[in-house]
């Protein structure tokens, strides 16, 4: 475990699948060298194959017993899908549009198709994916080098390139298969949580791209911040499968509003909910029971009084509330290891637990750097 | 019928366990040995001596995949040759694979064929050799890796972002894209040998400080392989001009997703270099024959509950608590066992991240050095442990 734990909070109910964090990921780090076909993070409908295809089904984590589990490292072609482009250039000289390589799978291959009949009961929701940073990382019990270590100031978990061979027994080991195999370097490669971004006072690129304003990013221990109120406070943001054991620290907020069902007359069924519980459970374990519970409870109050703290955070008014990167940290951080701090590029989110104001748009009055305030 | 099987077993296996392979000649040379090929001409006069390869089962790996196309694995045999000059040595394995198995630049899931030779960082004390898994704490090795592969690129390498991005998001066309292409290719590296010192697996870290120069090949024809090292007698590492030294060699079979532990392995070596003086007690202690009776051996291994934390055989069920000892008698030697049995933490396996099966402690770290959990045996009479690792030796799979 880390000194301290970055986390993300995901609000699944918020969610509108339109690809604009797997965008923002692909155009700042895995478009080139190998890494054309990850998605460090993706945006899969669930129910649905996923991506990898299946990957629920592959193997990793640990059991009960806290013995981590074999697992199937996936193929590109199958799994994953070979990333094709067209031949626009040729088309000038009157070739045919073609693909470069005959497109048989993807991610999203399934996008929106979901299940159920419609239009009686069919249903599905989104299911936004990055690296789960986990207390526990398969990945990192798996590697035989000691390549994946946990930052000790904010549990990031990276790979060591250096020390990398690209055995891949850490995609093995990856319940989630949010590790991925670069076979132009052969070494593994995975979501970094944007940390040199984090570090210089820039969200990770999937959440600040975020349309629909689903992500929060801030430290747990960080009571003031919105992730600790969502994952600690109000317990409405719950881990991905955490019956694989890794203790992930992605926290989804369940979708908890599904139209109801009709019947075979195309009436409404009153009461109903196309999302079954099941579902959700098998995702988020039983605590989503209260946490829908609370959401529910929450989100009346503040019908009825017009107050409630938690539905304030969920609406995410200002961006600049839904990350707490704490930048006074990882100055101190950067001091005490002997590295010169980096200069921040945007002071709209660097409060948090140990940086006390934030907020203030200096940048609208020239002060890029300066007005960090607050030390500890 | 109980007894008459014991009966059996001791008149089959009087006294001694087989002997391992025997030691190999090097052959001193004049020619250059400086990078030495398959086809170099001066093969015809080495001397190629059998050398039998054991599947690695101390530890399993978490590759669902590979562990079923590797669970019964039966040992090889390869040849080996050795030459060497006044400043240069260099070996040559030749062994069979009915695939020849690349890893693919544009797959995520296939592995090379390739092969490594260990040496050890220090022999003057033969029944205290490094860990043959690449080495043990305070026991490092030095190993030479080749593995026929695509080429690779090195992200660390010299920092060249600028050939690093996507040829789609460059702004250039034509003829410069053609010669960004062309930078791109000649930057990735040639091959795939690298050299690396370890003092256990875990431990493993690539030499990149250019001290150590090295020259590898590998070559596939007519099934098999053939693979190449040529090396200084003396680095800053190791010293093996001397008048024996002890080798290893692994090799990896791709078609079986070897790679990392899922190899084949030979135990210590003893590689005498022809026409050099000095001490040979490292033959002995690698080739001699192992005193003990087998099946006394084995009554005293069950009367002493190692199946509690080891398995044994391959029958036994699998045991994380300890390293599995089902090819023990293959890579490793009768010193090692002995030790082993005497001085559990003389050398601690570099088994799995403590984590990966946080209930098995087989070894505690104090004071940053890994203690053994396993219990020491030295109250034990010689005789029992004679024994002991004669039954031990014979633990290894066979040659098909």
């Amino acid at each position: 475990m880390s000194k301290r734990q970055l986390a993300m909070v995901m609000d699944l109910n918020k969610c509108i699948g339109c690809q604009t964090c797997t965008v923002a990921c692909k155009t700042q780090w895995t478009n080139r060298n190998g890494r054309e076909y990850m998605y460090w993070n993706n945006v899969e409908t669930y129910p649905g194959t996923g991506y990898p295809k299946n990957w629920m089904e592959l193997g990793g984590g640990f059991d009960a017993a806290g013995d981590l589990q074999p697992g199937i490292i996936p193929n590109l072609e199958a799994d994953y899908g070979v990333p094709w482009d067209y031949n626009y250039d040729a088309l000038q000289g009157g070739a045919s549009f073609e693909p470069n390589v005959e497109p048989t799978w993807g991610p999203n291959w399934d996008e929106d198709e979901g299940t159920g009949l419609f239009p009686q009961d069919n249903y599905f929701f989104y299911l936004p994916r990055i690296c789960n940073h986990c207390t526990n990382p398969g990945c990192l019990s798996a590697c035989p080098r000691d390549a994946i270590f946990k930052r000790e100031q904010d549990g990031v978990v990276l790979v060591d390139l250096d020390r990398c061979q690209g055995y891949r027994y850490c995609i093995a080991g990856c319940p989630y298969k949010k590790i991925y195999f670069n076979p132009k370097i052969s070494k593994s490669e995975k979501c970094i949580l944007c940390f040199p971004r984090i570090e210089q006072g820039l969200p990770p690129a999937c959440a600040q791209q975020c349309v629909g304003r689903i992500r929060f990013v801030g430290f747990l221990d960080d009571t003031e911040g919105q992730v600790h109120k969502l994952v600690n406070k109000y317990k409405v943001a719950l881990g991905l499968r955490t019956d694989y054991g890794t203790q992930p620290n992605v926290y989804y907020v369940p979708p908890t509003e599904s139209p109801a069902k009709f019947d075979a007359n195309g009436k409404i069924i009153e009461g109903s909910t196309r999302l079954p519980i099941e579902e959700l459970e098998k995702l988020f374990g039983t605590e989503v029971h209260q946490a829908i519970k609370t959401l529910k409870a929450e989100m009346k109050k503040r019908k009825e009084t017009g107050e409630s703290e938690l539905m304030d955070i969920l609406i995410a008014y200002q961006h600049s509330d839904m990350f707490r990167l704490d930048n006074n940290y990882y100055q101190q951080v950067a001091k005490e290891s002997g590295r010169k701090p980096l200069a921040l590029v945007d002071n709209r989110y660097v409060a948090g637990k140990f940086t006390k104001s934030g907020h203030e748009m200096n940048f609208f009055h020239g002060g890029h750097t300066g007005a960090v305030g607050g030390h500890h | 019928m109980k007894k008459l099987t014991s009966a059996l077993l001791a008149v089959s296996v009087i006294s001694s366990a087989v002997a391992a392979d025997s030691a190999i000649t090097a052959i001193k040379v004049n020619g250059n040995l400086d990078k030495v090929s398959y086809n170099y001409q001066v093969w015809n006069t080495a001397k190629f001596s059998t050398v039998t390869l054991y599947p690695q089962t101390t530890i399993t790996f978490n590759d669902k995949k590979a562990n079923e196309m590797n669970a019964n694995n039966s040992a090889i045999k390869a040849e080996v040759a050795a030459i060497y000059n006044d400043s240069k040595i260099a070996f040559m394995i030749k062994w069979p694979d009915g695939t020849q198995s690349i890893q693919q630049g544009d797959k995520t899931d296939t592995y090379s064929d390739g092969f490594a030779v260990q040496f050890a960082g220090n022999y003057s004390n033969p029944k205290e050799l490094p860990y043959i898994g690449m080495g043990s704490d305070g026991r490092p090795v030095v190993i030479h890796l080749q593995k026929e592969s695509v080429k690779t690129y090195e992200p660390n390498g010299n920092g060249d972002v600028s050939h690093q991005v996507n040829r789609n998001q460059t702004n250039l066309f034509g003829k410069d894209l053609a010669n960004f292409d062309k930078e791109v290719k000649r930057t990735g590296s040639g091959d795939y040998e690298r050299s690396f010192v370890g003092e256990g697996f875990r431990s493993m870290t690539e030499i990149k400080d250019a001290s150590n120069s090295s020259y590898s090949r590998i070559a596939y024809e007519n099934k098999g392989w053939m693979g190449t090292l040529s090396r200084p007698l003396k680095d800053s590492y190791v010293n093996l001009d001397a008048a024996v030294i002890p080798v290893a060699f692994a090799v990896w079979d791709g078609d079986k997703l070897g790679r990392n532990g899922l190899k084949y392995l030979t135990a210590w070596t003893a590689v005498e270099l022809q026409g050099k003086k000095g001490n040979k007690d490292l033959v002995a202690a690698l080739h001699g024959n192992v005193e003990g009776d087998v099946a006394k051996g084995k009554e005293a291994v069950a009367n002493n509950g190692c199946v509690g934390c080891h398995q044994v055989e391959a029958t036994d069920a699998e045991n994380l608590m300890g390293p599995s000892l089902t090819n023990i008698g293959g890579y490793s030697t009768a010193d090692y066992i002995r030790e082993s049995l005497v001085n559990p933490s003389a050398v601690v396996v570099p088994g799995y991240n403590r984590n990966a099966h946080s209930n098995y402690a087989w070894y505690n770290v104090e004071n940053g050095k890994r203690v053994s959990t396993m219990t020491d045996f030295s109250w034990l009479e010689k005789a029992d442990l004679d024994n002991m690792v004669a039954y031990l030796k014979t633990l290894k799979a066979e040659v098909k």
